[in-house]
């Protein structure tokens, strides 16, 4: 299971790594950067909170099969 | 300290626990992590901001002054300017003066006539050099003949072979929409998902009616009121989208107009959930009418906007996901992002229509 999480991974960081060569001008303020890391951190919140509750709900699913 | 290590190494184990089971949830959240990151920080590939003057007249000399984004003028080699007419009217720059990596002058010396005997032509402005590769302008400069010109230059056929490529991982430049391209990534992409979402709940209603199965009735609703969720978003995106690139908040374009009527047609099947007691009879007019609303969502998203004026692309004679405005980088982020929400939308149902499965059991225990 992890291989293919590795490559998606590589796949999508490798532009990244090839672009940071050239300082253009949306790039040159490097205030973007700042946007995309609070975007990122919010919707990583998002996703944590939902496996939260996808975890608790399994519990509860296995509960109320013990008990019928 | 050790308690805050305890909590991060929960949630790790969570998420641990959830690839095990269900990795195609976070297989979503990672693809849409890329897409965010990948789609915001790509810049543009270069494009001309405006030009003037915007006429000139045949036999002048005239200086065409540039103002572009994104491109390294002062540290171009071989940069070249020219005016196409068509293939065949072509000519190059005189001069270029050089003022910054965003600005020069290019002067061009317009030929005394046109062959098509025309009182104006309309001509685009073509930029090349090494770093930057093609950039265009088209209908940059309107040209009036007129008689009696002293220029000694001609008309010219274009040649192709002195451009200069380059295949950089950039997405296009498109006046008025700029850096806004990358909506495409969110607001198109949260449509397509809605629509994906829309389908499988349509499955389980026909599968319900086949088989009568509960559980089967629970799963179309909870898929649909995932998607008219997405459908809300779509419409909000998009009103934010349409006030930086049309101008206002809301248009009477006819996809919008036609997209918020298809919203109320879903809105509508909630209510109607919410409004039957009777757990059969609800599941069974549900499904019908989940049915129904999607024959309608196909014509009033479809078909309606691709027979008027829209502005939307792909629609009112507009080119759809091709040419400009959907090309090979964009489409490289657009469609993971399709893939990305739907995977998380399935997630939120399957979320939905278990907690509504659990509330049933614990209605029925006690």
């Amino acid at each position: 299971m992890k291989k293919p999480f590795i490559t998606i991974l590589a796949s999508f960081l490798l532009p990244i790594s090839l672009l940071a060569s050239s300082e253009d001008f949306f790039r040159s303020i490097g205030k973007i950067y700042s946007v995309v890391a609070v975007v990122v951190v919010l919707f990583l919140a998002i996703i944590i909170y939902l496996v939260r509750m996808d975890n608790k709900l399994t519990k509860l699913e296995k509960q109320i099969k013990n008990e019928s | 300290m050790f308690e805050r290590f305890g909590t991060i190494t929960s949630v790790g184990v969570t998420i641990l626990n959830t690839m095990k089971n269900g990795w195609w949830k976070i297989l979503g959240a990672v693809i849409f992590t890329g897409v965010l990151i990948v789609g915001l920080t790509t810049p543009l590939r270069p494009g001309i901001v405006e030009s003037s003057p915007r006429v000139a007249e045949t036999g002048q000399s005239v200086d065409v002054k540039i103002k572009a984004y994104n491109s390294f003028f002062a540290d171009a080699l071989g940069l070249k300017a020219w005016l196409k007419i068509s293939d065949d009217h072509v000519i190059s720059a005189a001069a270029i003066d050089v003022i910054s990596n965003r600005d020069i002058i290019a002067t061009f010396d317009i030929p005394n006539t046109f062959s098509s005997k025309k009182a104006k032509e309309k001509s685009t402005l073509i930029l090349n050099s090494e770093v930057d590769g093609n950039i265009i302008l088209p209908n940059a400069l309107v040209i009036r003949s007129q008689d009696g010109g002293t220029s000694q230059n001609q008309w010219t056929p274009f040649d192709i072979d002195k451009l200069h490529k380059v295949d950089n991982f950039r997405f296009p430049y498109r006046s008025t929409l700029n850096e806004t391209i990358r909506n495409t990534f969110f607001h198109v992409a949260i449509w397509f998902a809605m629509f994906i979402l829309l389908i499988i709940s349509l499955i389980y209603s026909i599968r319900f009616l086949i088989s009568k199965d509960h559980t089967l009735d629970i799963k179309a609703s909870a898929f649909t009121s995932v998607a008219i969720v997405f459908g809300l978003i779509g419409i909000a995106t998009g009103s934010v989208w349409a006030k930086f690139t049309w101008g206002a908040y809301w248009t009477s374009d006819v996809k919008l107009n036609m997209s918020a009527i298809a919203i109320l047609i879903y809105l509508a099947y909630w209510i109607l959930r919410t409004s039957i007691k009777d757990i059969d009879s609800r599941a069974r007019l549900s499904a019908v009418y989940n049915i129904f609303a999607f024959a309608m969502l196909i014509p009033l998203i479809f078909i309606i906007p691709r027979l008027t004026d829209s502005l939307h692309p792909g629609n009112g004679g507009n080119p759809a996901l091709g040419g400009e405005d959907l090309d090979n980088t964009l489409r490289m982020i657009f469609y993971p992002s399709i893939i990305a929400l739907t995977l998380i939308g399935i997630w939120i149902s399957n979320i939905t229509y278990r907690l509504e499965i659990v509330k049933e059991k614990v209605m029925g225990l006690y």
